[in-house]
């Protein structure tokens, strides 16, 4: 009898515990926590300790930082980083506002803008690899553009066409980027654009006399950005740490930061395998921190604007 | 939005508390591999277990007994469409007949990724079951798994197809200078060859040494690269040139002397520094590995073009990589032959399986097959013609003759043939390559 109680009461409060709104979200949360623990933290623990770790053979059986000692020696790395950054930003960048103005104008569209947001949205299911093979093929120097080119006499030959591709500011690399992330944060904004909050919002701003430019600096806009900006840290995080578009496009040195893990990691020597783990979580490290200082900034400037 | 802070704070704790369970787990369960003389028995007991269980192909009856119904992870680079057709054209469909094994061919973009694998694997204690049984490998990354002890050693001459191969012979029996102890079953043969269009150049006009390569370039500016090292032929087209510059491979062949090899590669940084403003793109940049660099010929950016088939270019003008009017051809001074072997790590799923595979390439009517271009391949036999049926010879000599003008004169092949030196130098060679010529460090 007494021993029925107790379960009772037991399960009461476990009821009440599950129910208590702090614990909830918690509870609910817990699967996709432990899966993003376990796949995502796990992996990036296993390569902290194998990137302390003396390769096979060294004789030594401590843990030892020589990978990260080397890895900063390297004179490639800042170059890298900074290259890394550039394409990161830049692409972002271009991706936020073109991908905004590109929602904006196709919600404007209003009867054709079924067919059209589906062409704009067909690079996303299209592999980058295929993406920058493809720009390759358009940009090269004996791509379609410079055959164009040769054939209307506007260049002599394939050699004098500008390099598009292989060029120390990256253009082919931005392009496919471009092509490819335009699309992405486009879908985020229309989808935002079109819910009913911003078109009510909209129409009570011009109800109160607000102009074009008016509505879109005080009501879209920053209705929009919040959105726009969480898919912006995922082409940030993603151009950060991409490989094969660098890989195909991008020029022999310096070569962005992912390229030079994954040589790190194919690479011959023994002692390069640390290297490229510490390479990676450096990577992870810069990238985290640059989105979330970007959130931070972001953030407040949209809260205050 | 202070709400929201905390709720941030709590989720990132959450996460660290997760990370920190994850990190204590996982060093009790990755037994380290590296420290086997200081932990003790217990690593020592499976290093011993592991040379136990290596199988001996002498009784090949038991290891095709074992072998049946196996799954063979062969590990290859991948860039060849022909060659890949090759391998499931010829050999799955006959392991699955005779021997009931599955051949499942995992491509790679470099070996040197199958390397890493086996070194993971080891490292993190996985000891067998590992995920590759059999690897497409020659020199540097056989040099790797050779130092790590990571391969299965000694099964190779014990092959039934073993004796049709010239063991005595230092091309098959030493790789890039390293013994291949059994560890290392020869598949076939290649030699660097250059590829020229003869629709675009004039053969007389073509650089038939790297000192007229160099006049070459001077005069058609822009017009010649090679993929950058350590990709396979990037590192073969700057080796050949350093062994002309320092008199021939004969000092290279065996010992590592620095000094030696510092004063001969200076002058190879000083002519590549030289003529890198007449390379391709300036020199500013370089393909990453011969298909990029093949596609530039194609595409007519670039006037030379390598391969490493003996049997020639038939099969890459079909398969439309290279234009009808390619043709190889070797240099006065010669270019680097060698072999290519099958290899399995010591961590294999199916040892006996693998090994199957490896003595079925040794068949004489597959190795002729596969220097026949017409199968897609032309790779070179490393089986001696005079140990092969009279039939069999009588279709190999066939098919040397009918080779055409798409592929080097066999004998003429031969003659130019030049060895493969130490590791020590194609490391040091690669790696000097990429700071003084990619990176453009200035010289000490």
């Amino acid at each position: 009898m007494t021993a029925g109680l107790t379960t009772i009461s037991h399960r009461d409060r476990l009821r009440a515990t599950i129910r208590n709104d702090r614990v909830r979200p918690w509870l609910l949360l817990a699967p996709t926590l432990a899966v993003v623990g376990v796949l995502f933290g796990g992996a990036l623990v296993n390569a902290a300790i194998r990137s302390v770790r003396p390769v096979r053979g060294a004789g030594s059986t401590g843990l030892t930082l020589d990978a990260y000692r080397s890895l900063l020696a390297d004179p490639e790395l800042p170059r890298s980083l900074l290259l890394t950054l550039y394409l990161a930003t830049t692409s972002t960048l271009v991706a936020v506002v073109v991908g905004i103005s590109a929602a904006l104008l196709l919600r404007r569209a209003a009867g054709r803008s079924r067919a059209v947001a589906a062409v704009f949205q067909l690079p996303l299911p299209i592999p980058h690899v295929v993406g920058a093979l493809a720009v390759l093929a358009l940009l090269g120097q004996s791509g379609l553009l410079s055959r164009v080119a040769g054939a209307t006499g506007v260049i002599d030959e394939a050699a004098s066409f500008p390099s598009l591709v292989f060029d120390p500011w990256a253009i082919g690399i931005l392009v496919e980027y471009a092509w490819k992330e335009v699309p992405f944060i486009g879908i985020v904004a229309l989808a935002i654009l079109r819910s009913s909050r911003v078109r009510d919002h909209e129409a009570a701003a011009r109800s109160l006399g607000a102009g074009t430019v008016q509505r879109l600096r005080h009501v879209s806009l920053p209705l929009v950005l919040p959105g726009v900006l969480a898919a912006a840290a995922i082409v940030f995080a993603f151009t950060f740490g991409a490989f094969e578009v660098p890989l195909l496009l991008g020029r022999s040195f310096p070569e962005a930061l992912p390229v030079l893990a994954y040589r790190r990691h194919v690479d011959v020597d023994l002692a390069s395998g640390p290297e490229a783990l510490a390479l990676s979580l450096l990577m992870a490290l810069v990238a985290f921190a640059c989105v979330a200082v970007a959130m931070v900034l972001t953030r407040r400037r949209v809260r205050v604007g | 939005m202070r709400h929201e802070l905390r709720g941030t704070c709590a989720a990132l704790v959450a996460v660290g508390l997760l990370l920190t369970a994850c990190g204590s787990a996982s060093p009790a369960d990755d037994p380290s591999a590296g420290d086997s003389t200081v932990d003790g028995t217990e690593a020592d007991d499976a290093g011993q277990a592991d040379t136990a269980t290596t199988p001996d192909p002498a009784d090949w009856d038991a290891i095709v007994d074992v072998a049946e119904g196996a799954t063979v992870n062969l590990h290859m680079w991948g860039g060849s469409t022909e060659i890949n057709a090759f391998v499931d054209d010829f050999y799955a469909p006959r392991l699955a007949d005779d021997h009931d094994i599955t051949l499942n061919r995992v491509p790679l973009a470099d070996t040197a990724d199958a390397v890493s694998t086996v070194l993971s694997e080891l490292d993190a204690g996985r000891t067998d079951d590992g995920a590759i049984d059999l690897i497409w490998i020659n020199g540097e990354n056989f040099a790797t798994l050779d130092d790590a002890d990571a391969l299965l050693r000694g099964w190779a001459p014990s092959l039934p197809n073993a004796g049709l191969v010239d063991w005595d012979d230092p091309a098959i029996a030493f790789d890039a200078g390293r013994p291949v102890d059994g560890a290392e079953s020869p598949w076939g043969s290649a030699q660097f060859q250059f590829v020229y269009d003869e629709a675009r150049t004039d053969p007389a006009e073509l650089p038939r040494s790297y000192a007229e390569l160099a006049d070459y370039i001077v005069a058609n500016p822009g017009r010649v690269t090679y993929p950058s090292p350590p990709a396979f032929h990037g590192t073969r087209f700057i080796k050949q040139w350093f062994y002309e510059l320092s008199g021939g491979p004969d000092p290279w062949l065996d010992g590592f002397d620095e000094d030696a090899y510092e004063d001969a590669s200076a002058e190879l940084w000083d002519v590549l520094d030289g003529l890198r403003e007449d390379l391709w793109q300036g020199g500013e940049t370089y393909p990453n590995d011969i298909a990029d660099l093949d596609r530039l010929f194609a595409n007519g950016e670039v006037d030379l073009t390598f391969t490493q088939l003996p049997a020639g270019i038939d099969a890459q003008i079909d398969a439309g990589v290279f234009p009808p009017t390619a043709r190889p051809y070797v240099f006065d001074t010669g270019t680097i032959g060698d072999s290519h072997y099958l290899a399995i790590p010591a961590n294999a799923s199916s040892p006996e399986a693998a090994m199957v595979v490896a003595n079925l390439a040794l068949e004489p009517d597959l190795q002729v097959a596969k220097l026949d271009p017409a199968n897609g391949w032309g790779d070179g036999i490393v089986i001696e013609p005079d140990r092969l049926a009279e039939d069999q010879r009588e279709t190999l000599e066939q098919i040397e003759a009918s080779l055409g003008d798409t592929a080097v004169d066999q004998q003429e092949l031969a003659e130019a043939t030049l060895p493969e030196v130490i590791g020590e130098y194609t490391n040091a060679l690669d790696r000097d390559w990429d700071r003084y010529v990619r990176q453009q460090q200035p010289r000490g």
